[in-house]
């Protein structure tokens, strides 16, 4: 129970640190340390949870069950490693990038750590009110960071994502109050009726009319948080904007967060008008996301364009393996949620390096990486095999095996469907890969940052071809129960 | 359940309020001038914060009092004081060419507010709530000012639309469940005031690297 506070407590503190170090070289190591102590105590919760099942704290108002446990501790590792990077970067960008913001010092990290206390509060949280309330923040926090560059397309993209989410949280905020509204013949006008748990107790008794419209709404809003197609437009351009650390905390560590609000609707849905409806909507826009993503990601010059979409891909292939309904999917999905989530970052955070080494957002200026910077190149080739499926990555384990579940399933066709777009989307991006990997590199070509930069990465390459090869049974049971969350 | 006593149904206090609030809604769809706008957007609020007033005077519940308060303070004062600043700092003051005429606007908005009435009281059936009179109205402002967002092109505009929406859904709370559990209510108005700064902020900025806040010619990421 102490380590929930802790972890709670953690990344505030940081940031509050951070607002008072200013420029102290201390202000980095504070944010990784903020960020890896509350990897410390989301290990510390996991296994508690895994001992004695779900923690209730604060009347209710907080909880970790194996799910949460599961989404703090991708949360938690990712914003380690991206801000163990962002150390090094940050640096870089502020002494050699024209465009910087010249943010007051500290200022950075302070909201960098906001950001992360926003995605723990939700991850922890029980109450659907506050779950709405964090992820707001957690747009908020962000949309500042993607405005970061002083130059008209980051403040165009930070325009678009801020207004895009505000709409749909919005709607998200509606489909909370219409969910209270379903349960207030129950529980009254009371705190209860809006605790997820009380909440899935009782999802039979819920009025399914107002069940129904909530999951609606909810997957709106924060499918559009999430970037499910077609509430992705801010997608793209955040994700090129945003400065390469954050875009990377953001396609993964907030991308997860996001959807495990939207799963946590679908779970009372499922639970009081049967799994089938919510099942084919999450199913119809994990298609459908796939399918959008396919034609951006043949033709794409930019490399953190390419990622976006690659992102909404994967995005789609996890909705879709939760929509597929049966235990082996949704066990894959979330195994395919933790694996994406490393290999993209992992790309992300390589690309930031290659942005700094050739000061430019295209892949043709990237030819030749393999014999440019070698150490830099395998990492490239290895964040794209993860993101393409490809063995020895845990990608491909997991697409194999959400497929494997698609047939076994009664959703023949649509499996048909996904299978077709992933080699779309292997062919896309094998391309894309093989063009900067190969060739003749350009003059010029050198890495601005310190080889240490290049730790947090191996790091992430490890995580992705480990789990290509063995999956450690305490995590595998972790993903099992949360599976069970999703799917009792 | 909260005692409800059998005066408010026929409440005409209540029903005043919600046609002032309709009624504010659709003078924003109906002007080009953001200062007006932000006015109209302030009785709008006002409007709110006096149905919750009511809902707990009536019924006795204190906590819809405080998020009243709230409402009033936050919502009626703080926000409209965002966005007259952002406004005046504007170079312009009107809404420039819009994509469709004022009038045609203003027919389509009376057809959602049709749509509305004539859809709520189906889904929702008439008697749930001593507010039920409220829900018709709440639906119709979220649609006119989804309209608004999309039918306009000036940035404070559509930050406009976007807090007529949150107004709207704040009333379908209180129409439905007397509002949600005071803290929440607190964390989502301080989250409403950060997200209408923020917001003000980036329609600075636009104007600072546009020279206009015209947001169709945001156009250079494509792709």
């Amino acid at each position: 129970m102490t380590a929930l506070w802790i972890m709670l407590a953690l990344a505030p503190a940081g940031a509050l640190a951070c607002l008072l170090l200013k420029d102290s070289p201390w202000a980095r190591h504070v944010v990784t340390l903020a960020c890896a102590g509350t990897f410390v105590c989301a290990v510390s919760l996991a296994i508690q949870v895994e001992r004695n099942g779900a923690l209730h704290a604060a009347n209710g108002w907080l909880q970790i069950d194996s799910l949460s446990a599961l989404i703090a501790l991708i949360v938690t590792s990712l914003g380690t490693l991206c801000a163990w990077y962002a150390g090094d970067y940050m640096v870089e960008v502020r002494r050699h990038d024209e465009n910087d913001a010249h943010w007051a010092p500290g200022r950075y990290e302070a909201l960098y750590l906001g950001l992360m206390s926003c995605m723990i509060v939700s991850v922890a949280s029980n109450n659907l009110g506050l779950l709405w309330v964090s992820v707001e923040g957690s747009t908020l926090s962000s949309a500042l960071l993607v405005g970061y560059y002083r130059r008209p397309s980051a403040v165009e993209a930070g325009w678009k994502y801020l207004i895009l989410s505000s709409v749909g949280i919005t709607l998200a905020l509606l489909a909370t109050v219409l969910l209270f509204y379903s349960s207030v013949h129950l529980f009254g006008e009371g705190g209860a009726g809006l605790q997820w748990t009380a909440l899935r107790e009782v999802a039979a008794q819920l009025d399914p009319r107002f069940v129904r419209l909530a999951f609606l709404f909810a997957l709106c809003g924060y499918g559009a948080k999430a970037g499910l197609a077609p509430m992705h437009s801010w997608l793209p351009d955040a994700y090129s904007q945003a400065p390469t650390p954050a875009a990377a905390l953001m396609s993964t560590a907030l991308l997860s967060a996001s959807l495990t609000a939207l799963l946590r609707f679908h779970a009372i849905t499922a639970a009081c008008v049967g799994a089938q409806w919510p099942d084919g909507l999450l199913t119809l826009f994990g298609i459908f996301s796939l399918v959008v993503a396919l034609p951006f990601l043949l033709v794409q010059g930019e490399y953190k364009r390419l990622l976006a979409y690659s992102s909404l891909e994967h995005t789609g292939i996890v909705t879709l393996a939760i929509g597929f309904g049966t235990p082996l999917s949704v066990f894959a999905g979330l195994l395919h949620l933790i694996v994406q989530c490393f290999g993209k970052a992992l790309a992300y955070l390589v690309g930031g390096s290659f942005l700094r080494a050739t000061h430019s957002r295209r892949m043709d200026h990237w030819s030749g990486a393999l014999e440019a910077a070698p150490s830099l190149g395998v990492l490239l080739a290895g964040g794209g095999i993860a993101l393409m499926g490809l063995p020895p990555a845990g990608t491909f384990l997991s697409e194999w095996f959400i497929l494997m579940a698609g047939f076994a399933s009664t959703h023949h066709a649509v499996a048909v469907g996904a299978l077709v777009a992933l080699v779309f989307a292997f062919i896309g991006l094998s391309y894309h890969w093989t063009r900067m990997l190969l060739g003749r590199p350009r003059a010029g070509f050198a890495d601005a940052l310190p080889a240490r930069a290049q730790a947090p990465m191996y790091i992430l390459l490890a995580v992705v071809l480990v789990l290509g090869f063995a999956l450690p049974q305490p995590l595998r049971a972790l993903i099992e129960h949360a599976a069970g969350v999703l799917r009792p | 359940m909260i005692h409800v006593p059998d005066w408010l149904p026929r409440s005409n206090t209540v029903n005043l309020l919600a046609g002032a609030f309709l009624l504010s809604s659709l003078y924003v769809a109906s002007q080009r001038r953001l200062l007006a706008c932000v006015t109209a957007y302030q009785w709008n609020s006002v409007a709110l914060a006096l149905i919750a007033l009511t809902v707990s005077l009536a019924t006795g519940a204190r906590h819809i009092a405080f998020a009243a308060l709230l409402v009033l303070v936050v919502k009626a004062f703080a926000i409209p004081l965002l966005l007259r600043r952002v406004a005046e700092r504007s170079h312009a003051a009107a809404e420039g060419e819009p994509f469709m005429g004022i009038p045609t606007g203003m027919l389509i908005c009376g057809a959602l507010v049709v749509i509305a009435f004539s859809q709520t009281r189906s889904l929702f059936g008439s008697g749930l709530s001593i507010l039920s009179s409220c829900l018709p109205v709440s639906v119709a402002v979220t649609l006119v000012a989804m309209f608004i967002m999309v039918s306009r092109r000036r940035a404070l505009m559509q930050v406009i639309g976007l807090v007529l929406l949150e107004n709207a859904i704040f009333l379908a709370a209180v129409a439905l469940t007397y509002g949600m559990p005071l803290v929440v209510e607190m964390g989502v108005l301080l989250d409403l005031l950060v997200g209408v700064a923020l917001l003000g902020l980036f329609v600075g900025r636009i104007e600072e690297t546009l020279g206009d806040s015209d947001t169709t010619r945001l156009d250079s990421l494509k792709g």
